[in-house]
């Protein structure tokens, strides 16, 4: 399910709707609602009173929330309201009280299950309740005894479909302004969630009205202000998520949480929970209520967060993860773990799914303008094929390598590190047959020079150098050629701008050598250093056992 | 390179300095913000009473989803604050909760100079003493408490 496509605006009546949809289009998406700065449609407290108080009325009993739960499906319901809940069969796992019983969600767009254990008051929802209570409470006793009328308008919803056309139309008195009496009405059980009404307008008292109910939805916005605060990162909620235990942060600080731990960041349960929260809906009463309450703070907030995120890479924009070495157009399984690199992760995913891969530089040798930094400055740009999160919420990750690039400036953005790169290219074609022209073309030397030898030797021999020496191997049945290695890494490419990589990836030397290939420019290059792999090994033996191509980050 | 301050560290600092907790300041340095000089009242009723101790304390890159870096500036006798002032806290290791604060940390760190706990120490010698002869234990905390935690 699309959490962001999902978010209804079935809780709004008419009036409502037609007001809020654009903007609550704008803001679920805050990197796209940047160019469009029309005014967010903010419920005006006196004229839009009626879809005001509908905000926070339980969809089933009608009256404003007591005890608010949210669902697992983002809708909210006063707890009495809950249905009862029944044995559930065929469900043996987890077998833990509160899962054995469940209840059936009353919401007709979800439909489902819920267990009663993921029923709990929504906390934030319930202090905004009492909040409200006590801002209508003050108000009420300060009112006086100016009431307010109010017409019940025939709803065309009426589900027995008969008018009450012989009755006289109904009107209610109450004390208050417009909000506080629409309030109350609905608080003595009087408004249906879809009922609308209708405000005769005594022309003499109008400005005073309109006066009171802005002094009354000021007072209230003032009051609630703390308890809409995310507790992460004490900015308004954005995409507000409640936990199961009825905790709200926002999705996105939600996510960083889970990150490290899997526990509620508030009460410190252990949530059973999606790590990337793909699946949980946003809170939509509180979404709605944030929307109809604060749409301009709201969407400055969106504003502000995509600036932010914006903002924070400056210059440095490719995430770089240090760790191992990736070569072009090969393969590269990684298993990633860390709070980081989860982060890193995910923001590739939500992206371009790219991140530059770079090796640890143990001994800080130098790396030209750089100086001696914690990696190697070459590296490969990979390209995330797929990801598997694990329930843990690490995550396992295949590669393909796509290009090499070197880092030109570096730095840090949430503990991994970021920087600018410059691609690594190979020269013209035209270069490349001058270099070999020249190169095959120099006198003969003396036997035994590997180097000068191999600088005199076409290209086309090079590759085939390494093709035969391949074969040679898997003849003698050689283990870092077994049937899984050419599983992943596929068979020695005939291209022989590719084999140098592919030959890296499964030669058991080491990483420092094969790093060799990365700043190369022209295929004959690389193809010479392979040379020179091929010539030690068959001349010493040289080789030292390498790591298994599946590597863990740092 | 860093970053530009996020609006939580900034609401913070200013929580901190415009609603102060009594009996504990912390001030942010001017030229990193990150980096908070502490003081923290020992509690009253504890053998640390009338002693003013000086933490350092630091906000990581990643907070507030990893813990602040804090440590006892002031020398003190306590069985979980060893001598290089670190501090054996959960709430500063693994229950960390990014819903705790700065704030919330300095009075957890006040409460456990009001309830040092011998059985899980930081500061073997000094928790073994505790445990052994638990008033002169509380004795010499009083004298280091006027020896070195006086505010000047």
């Amino acid at each position: 399910m699309n959490v962001i496509d999902s978010v209804g605006l079935s809780d709004f009546g008419a009036e409502g709707e037609e007001d809020s949809s654009d903007t609550s289009s704008a803001l679920m998406r805050p990197d796209e609602q940047l160019e469009e700065k029309s005014a967010p449609a903010i419920l005006a407290a006196h004229d839009d009173a009626r879809a005001l108080v509908r905000l926070v009325q339980c969809q089933l009993c009608s009256k404003p929330f007591r005890l608010p739960v949210t669902l697992p499906c983002g809708h909210s319901l006063c707890r009495d309201c809950l249905p009862e809940a029944h044995e559930r069969e065929h469900v043996s796992y987890p077998d833990i009280p509160g899962r054995r019983k469940a209840l059936q969600c009353p919401f007709e767009d979800c439909d489902e299950e819920h267990a009663t254990a993921d029923c709990n008051v929504d906390v934030t929802l319930n202090k905004i309740m009492e909040a409200i209570v006590d801002v209508v409470a003050k108000h009420t006793s300060i009112a006086g005894d100016t009431p307010t009328t109010m017409e019940v308008i025939s709803s065309w919803d009426n589900p027995t479909g008969i008018l009450p056309s012989s009755e006289k139309t109904i009107y209610h008195q109450l004390p208050g302004g417009r909000l506080i009496a629409t309030f109350t009405l609905a608080a003595q059980g009087k408004l249906g969630y879809n009922t609308e009404l209708n405000y005769p307008i005594e022309s003499s008292a109008e400005e005073s009205e309109r006066a009171v109910d802005d002094t009354v939805l000021s007072d209230l916005l003032e009051s609630l202000r703390k308890e809409v605060d995310c507790h992460v990162c004490y900015n308004l909620m954005l995409d507000p998520v409640t936990t199961f235990c009825g905790h709200t942060l926002c999705r996105r600080c939600l996510e960083r949480v889970l990150d490290h731990s899997l526990h509620c960041p508030v009460c410190r349960r252990t949530l059973v929970i999606q790590p990337s929260l793909k699946t949980q809906p946003t809170n939509k009463t509180l979404d709605n209520l944030l929307k109809g309450l604060c749409a301009e703070a709201l969407a400055a907030r969106a504003e502000a967060f995509a600036q932010e995120e914006d903002e924070e890479q400056g210059d440095l924009k490719t995430p770089l993860f240090v760790c191992t070495l990736g070569f072009p157009n090969q393969p590269t399984f990684l298993r990633i773990f860390e709070p980081r690199y989860r982060l890193m992760l995910r923001r590739a995913m939500e992206t371009n799914r790219e991140f530059g891969m770079l090796m640890y530089n143990r001994y800080l040798e130098p790396q030209g303008d750089l100086g001696p930094v914690h990696f190697y400055h070459y590296g490969t740009m990979l390209h995330i094929v797929q990801t598997q999160t694990l329930s843990d919420g690490t995550s396992l990750i295949e590669t393909r390598g796509l290009y090499r690039f070197r880092v030109k400036a570096h730095g840090t953005r949430d503990g991994y590190s970021v920087g600018s790169i410059e691609r690594i290219e190979d020269v013209t074609l035209e270069e490349e047959e001058r270099i070999e022209a020249e190169e095959t073309s120099l006198p003969p030397v003396e036997m035994g020079d590997m180097v000068d030898e191999i600088a005199r030797m076409s290209t086309h021999n090079l590759l085939e150098m390494g093709r035969a020496f391949v074969a040679r191997m898997q003849s003698r049945s050689a283990s870092w050629l077994q049937q899984r290695v050419l599983d992943i890494h596929g068979q020695p490419p005939s291209d022989a701008a590719l084999f140098p990589y592919w030959f890296a990836s499964v030669l058991p030397i080491s990483d420092e050598e094969k790093y060799k290939l990365l700043s190369t420019t022209t295929v004959r290059a690389r193809l010479k250093v392979t040379a020179s792999w091929i010539r030690r090994i068959e001349s010493q033996r040289w080789y030292a056992p390498s790591p298994s191509p599946s590597v863990q980050s740092e | 390179m860093s970053a530009p301050l996020p609006k939580r560290i900034i609401k913070e600092t200013e929580r901190l300095q415009n609603e102060p907790v009594p009996g504990i300041s912390a001030q942010p340095h001017d030229d990193n913000a990150r980096y908070f000089d502490v003081m923290v009242e020992g509690p009253g009723g504890s053998c640390y009473e009338g002693g003013v101790f000086n933490l350092e304390l630091f906000l990581p890159d990643d907070y507030p989803m990893c813990p602040p870096r804090i440590r006892f500036l002031t020398r003190i006798y306590h069985p979980n604050i060893d001598r290089l002032g670190r501090i054996c806290l959960d709430v500063l290791k693994n229950n960390w909760s990014p819903a705790l604060q700065i704030r919330t940390i300095l009075l957890s760190i006040q409460a456990l100079l009001g309830a040092p706990n011998p059985e899980d120490p930081l500061n073997e010698a000094v928790a073994k003493q505790w445990k052994e002869n638990q008033s002169e234990a509380i004795e010499t905390a009083r004298e280091w408490t006027k020896l070195y935690a006086q505010k000047n």
